[in-house]
């Protein structure tokens, strides 16, 4: 079948999901959005916007200015409106997320396609975000188009994108090195034959440095843009940036963090805040190092780290990692125990909203129910993050059945 | 040591280069595991049932206490006497004179709520009209809301009766005794709750116009009138049954919809009071307790157990529980509500039904009006919503409970069995046992064979599994329609059709060219598949609704197990079509209950059957018939 009908088939079938009747609840579940993600606090945000309240003065807006400006000039924020925003920023990020494939096989158009949009499409830890209009689908989206630019070799709007992205997530930092390093490189695959970085230190620092200018200086119209938008007043940096830190809302999200920052004692805090933010950076190196060969495979890594251990998690996190999983075949063969990553994905994806659900609703469980569900699907994460660097390596070492084994050192 | 074990160690242990041993251990230890996963799946799955038969036995079980210090039951002084026994009775006699004319509900309700406004307690009516797909029910509810003299009215505690009884005779002492105890309580002031008494019009009906209504939803079937007056939010319920003329022992039903349960220290302090403060022995429903009448209990044992076995006390014992065991079941594993209170479970209120057992004697209305008055006194001595004791439990005798890691495991490990075969499936459709040689011509008998890695290709069995679960959403929507309940006859056949057969064919009309030696059959791939997702199904079900998932895992264990070709596989997928979808020619009643229960009251049980259980049998269905 004609791609194009294929594409357009999922996008009308997402968009007639966008529109059913769905419950209220999706809206609210605290599987879907968070407290830097939800639509509801967004609404909160530019209602008490328009009514000439400083929204970062309370503790329920932790948006960035920039979708504050955007939704109450450009685009008001109606539901269907939303609803149409959502599904066509969706079908942007699986239109890139083609793109990068079509270039990484350096083909005009494969039988795949149509498979990799479905599998973006229709993969539910996507679309129930984008359906509970959580501002994860936006952040997602950003991030492909911007990596489909790198992959194009487009420095320039990849930049700015990725520069938009950070902005709206700090915690997305963690793929400027690969993507910069993308930039310089190129997206086919080089799994199968590891080589060093081709560029050596000087030409990296040529090639890098007028890239990293880019960013800051975008970065730096970012926010000044924003800071214009609260009229000059600076607070918004610690209410939007400074959440991803100070971790200052505590509502039960699938991540690892709350739960553990709920039964900390004051004292403890500051240190445990630090180790949890370092934590999220030390990967990147490693990580950039080891797939210097592959940097796509790299970004692939990190949406994995990101999944597993972000301060404020959705759905959509893991989505984007197990949906980006489509870009890269050769490594299926490699994989370990992707039986039991999707048996633990299962068990995970189901339990958190029962949990949540006999805690929050029926009254019958606690809040270590739900911290024990959010446990198996940061397990189901890191299993499919170590299997993926598992693969990644070992489909450099291609080995018939018979007298050769691989093993770890 | 056995020279097996011997033989292991030293295939573990190696020699020579370090890393080669390690290899060789790897190697060696998945041997092993390899060669033990069909005894171990065995293992388990014959645990998992032996422990589901020692559930009832004596080997588990403790005695139930209080948990929550604030209740202190039992420990007041009563002071409802005969003067409010003979106002009960004056109630109780204008009620039979309503009953008498074949009054009708809207008639009772009236009466009800004029007398507790005589009573100075505020009262009202409320009309409500309830759309099903047979016929609409209509009904008034009446009911009076007593503010609480000592605070500000934030929580609130319930006495309902229903007027229909679950016996289905009239419940008109039920109803006299919340009058009169409106009247009786109204002289204290010591309530820190308010207290709403309700008198739901029907059986269940009733009590779900008013709930929802109180608590502010809507649902689109039910049409009924807002409620005039308010409290807040309430935290207990008592609901009395009491059918007969006088009655023996109070019996406690306590399930919920959809298997939801009130915090056991409720039962346990009503157990307490009525022992002690009404000299009223409790019973789990209405079983006997053993011991209680000998001859009895020896009714209740199968014919087939030796006559030497029927005197021992653990026989007996074992008996007696596995009776309330499986009550429980019956309730639980259906989602149904065992009483009026079990509807209240959904907006967070612990509540149970207090039955009075139909008797000649020896108590009526002055025990029965000191038990509700005592609990009332624990129940207000509240600070906080029940939430010390258990919320998961299984009440196997009167003060005798099991704790959820004592009867959890098993149904978690037959899913287990389930799992561990699915995975089985699953490594099995990696290798393909091969003739050596590298082309047809030059292999030669003697050689022996080789084993080949296979392709899995998981898509199409993915897709199976994807439409048979669509499949079974359909099949929800026609068993659901009003049109399959006005034809029942004609639509039957339709049904399996459509839910079984035609699934069936679709499956093996598709057709697959590449070779056996290079890519695992779909069949192998369906069938891992199926079992693995059989098991999440039950492992995750059991922390919500413990016998859903014990029934399930009776049901699924072995046959989703043993499913595949073979010889007799028409048999077998014949076999699958009554276990599947028998329920619809066998249990007519039953699916009619369930399917008003989903409408009228929202209990999930008949749209997890057909979109969760039935296509689940018509995966292995698909895995035993296809031939690819």
């Amino acid at each position: 079948m004609d791609f194009h009908y294929t594409f357009s088939a999922l996008v009308a079938a997402r968009a007639l999901l966008a529109f059913a009747p769905l419950p209220d609840a999706l809206k609210y579940s605290q599987q879907l959005s968070s407290p830097l993600t939800s639509y509801a606090r967004l609404k909160e945000g530019v209602y008490l916007f328009s009514h000439g309240i400083d929204p970062y003065s309370g503790g329920l807006f932790r948006h960035s200015p920039l979708l504050l400006s955007a939704f109450t000039t450009l685009l008001p924020l109606k539901d269907p409106i939303s609803k149409l925003l959502w599904t066509a920023c969706d079908a942007a990020a699986a239109w890139s997320l083609v793109k990068i494939w079509r270039l990484r096989q350096r083909v005009g158009k494969s039988s795949r396609d149509g498979l990799i949009a479905a599998l973006y499409l229709l993969n539910p830890y996507l679309f129930l975000p984008s359906l509970a209009l959580s501002t994860s689908s936006l952040e997602n989206t950003a991030l492909l188009v911007a990596v489909a630019f790198a992959c194009e070799r487009r420095s320039s709007a990849s930049i700015l994108l990725l520069a938009i992205l950070t902005h709206l997530s700090f915690s997305s930092i963690i793929y400027i090195l690969p993507i910069f390093l993308l930039l310089t490189s190129s997206p086919v695959s080089n799994l199968a034959s590891p080589r060093p970085f081709a560029l050596d230190f000087k030409g990296l620092r040529k090639a890098v440095l007028p890239l990293v200018g880019e960013y800051f200086a975008y970065t730096t119209v970012l926010t000044a843009a924003s800071t214009l938008v609260c009229g000059g007043s600076r607070a918004w940096v610690e209410k939007t940036w400074g959440s991803f830190f100070l971790l200052p809302d505590l509502t039960p999200n699938p991540g690892l963090w709350w739960y553990f920052f709920t039964e900390m004692f004051d004292h403890f805090r500051p240190f445990f805040l630090m180790v949890f933010s370092l934590h999220l950076l030390i990967y990147v190196l490693p990580i950039t190092i080891k797939f210097q060969h592959d940097l796509l495979y790299a970004t692939f890594l990190m949406a994995g780290v990101s999944a597993t251990f972000k301060p404020y998690p959705t759905l959509s996190d893991p989505g984007l990692f197990l949906s980006l999983w489509s870009l890269f075949p050769e490594t299926y063969s490699y994989l370990r125990h992707p039986i039991v990553t999707a048996l633990i994905h299962l068990h995970g994806s189901l339990l958190l909203p029962l949990f949540n659900h006999l805690w929050l609703a029926t009254g019958t469980g606690n809040a270590n129910f739900f911290y024990a569900s959010t446990l198996v699907f940061g397990i189901a994460n890191g299993a499919g993050l170590i299997d993926a660097i598992w693969a990644g390596l070992a489909t450099a070492i291609p080995v018939k059945d018979g007298d050769w084994d691989v093993g770890q050192e | 040591m056995p020279p097996r074990i011997v033989e292991i160690i030293r295939g573990m242990r190696g020699g020579g280069d370090r890393n080669v041993a390690r290899l060789r251990r790897k190697r060696a230890i998945t041997h092993l595991c390899w060669k033990s996963w069909p005894i171990l799946s065995l293992t388990l799955l014959v645990t998992g049932y032996a422990w589901m038969l020692t559930i009832p036995s004596t080997l588990h079980g403790q005695k139930t206490y209080i948990d929550e210090n604030a209740l202190q039951p039992s420990q007041v002084t009563t002071y409802w006497g005969w003067t409010d026994v003979h106002r009960t009775d004056g109630y109780l006699d204008a009620l039979e004179a309503l009953r008498d004319r074949n009054a009708s509900g809207n008639e009772y309700a009236n009466y009800i709520s004029t007398e507790f406004r005589k009573l100075g307690v505020p009262a009202a009516t409320q009309n409500y009209q309830i759309l099903t797909s047979s016929e609409p029910l209509n009904g008034t509810n009446a009911f009076a809301i007593l503010s609480a003299p000592r605070a500000s009215g934030a929580e609130a505690m319930i006495v309902s009766a229903s007027r229909i009884s679950m016996d289905g005779h009239l419940n008109l002492r039920g109803i006299s005794t919340v009058l009169s105890l409106a009247a009786f309580l109204k002289g204290y002031s010591l309530w820190a709750k308010d207290l709403i008494f309700i008198v739901s019009d029907g059986y269940l009906d009733g009590m779900q116009a008013w709930l929802t209504a109180y608590h502010g939803l809507s649902q689109s079937n039910i049409i009924s009138e807002p409620l005039t007056l308010s409290s807040g939010s309430i935290w207990t319920a008592l609901n009395i049954d009491y059918p007969g003329h006088s009655f023996s022992h109070l019996g406690i039903f306590f399930e919920g919809l959809n298997g939801r349960l009130p915090n056991q220290d409720l039962l346990n302090s009503f157990q307490k009071i009525s022992l002690y403060t009404g000299g009223v022995p409790v019973t789990v429903y209405d079983h006997y307790e053993r011991g209680e009448f000998p001859d009895r209990d020896l009714a209740d044992i199968p014919w087939w157990v030796p006559h030497a076995a029927m005197n021992i006390e653990a026989v007996k014992e074992y008996v007696y529980r596995a009776k309330n065991i499986m009550r429980h079941v019956g309730y639980q594993a259906r989602g149904r509500a065992s009483g009026v209170h079990g509807l209240m479970h959904q907006f967070r209120i612990d509540a149970f039904t207090m039955f009075a057992i139909p008797s000649a004697g020896p108590h009526g209305f002055h025990a029965l009006g000191r038990v509700l008055e005592s609990t009332l006194r624990t129940t207000n001595n509240l600070l906080e919503r029940l939430h010390a004791s258990f919320f998961f439990y299984l009440l196997v005798g009167t003060t005798t409970f099991m704790k959820i890691g004592s009867y959890l495991p098993a149904p978690v490990l037959v899913s287990t069995a389930m799992l561990f075969s699915g995975l089985g499936e699953w490594a099995r459709a990696r290798w393909a046992e091969e003739p050596v040689g590298p082309d047809e011509k030059e292999r030669e008998p003697g050689l022996g064979t080789q084993w080949v890695q296979r392709k899995r290709p998981v898509l199409p069995a993915i897709l199976f599994v994807i439409g048979t679960h669509l499949n079974g959403v359909l099949l929800f929507c026609l068993i659901a329609s009003p049109w399959a309940s006005r034809n029942k006859i004609f639509t039957y056949p339709f049904l399996v059709a459509q839910a079984f057969l035609f699934p069936l064919l679709l499956s093996l009309a598709t057709t697959k060219t590449s070779s056996p030696s290079t890519t695992a059959p779909t069949y192998q791939i369906l069938k891992s598949i199926n079992l693995c997702l059989a098991s999440t199904v039950i492992s995750i079900t059991s922390v919500l609704n413990f016998s859903l998932a014990a029934t399930l895992a009776i049901l699924l264990g072995p046959p989703l197990i043993w499913s595949g070709p073979g010889k007799y596989r028409h048999i077998k997928a014949a076999g699958y079509c009554v276990l599947g979808l028998g329920w619809l020619l066998l249990l007519p009643q039953e699916v009619q209950k369930a399917l008003w229960n989903w409408e009228v009251l929202g209990v999930w049980f008949a749209p997890f059957v057909c979109t969760v259980y039935v296509p689940l049998v018509v995966q292995a269905a698909i895995a035993t018939v296809l031939i690819h």
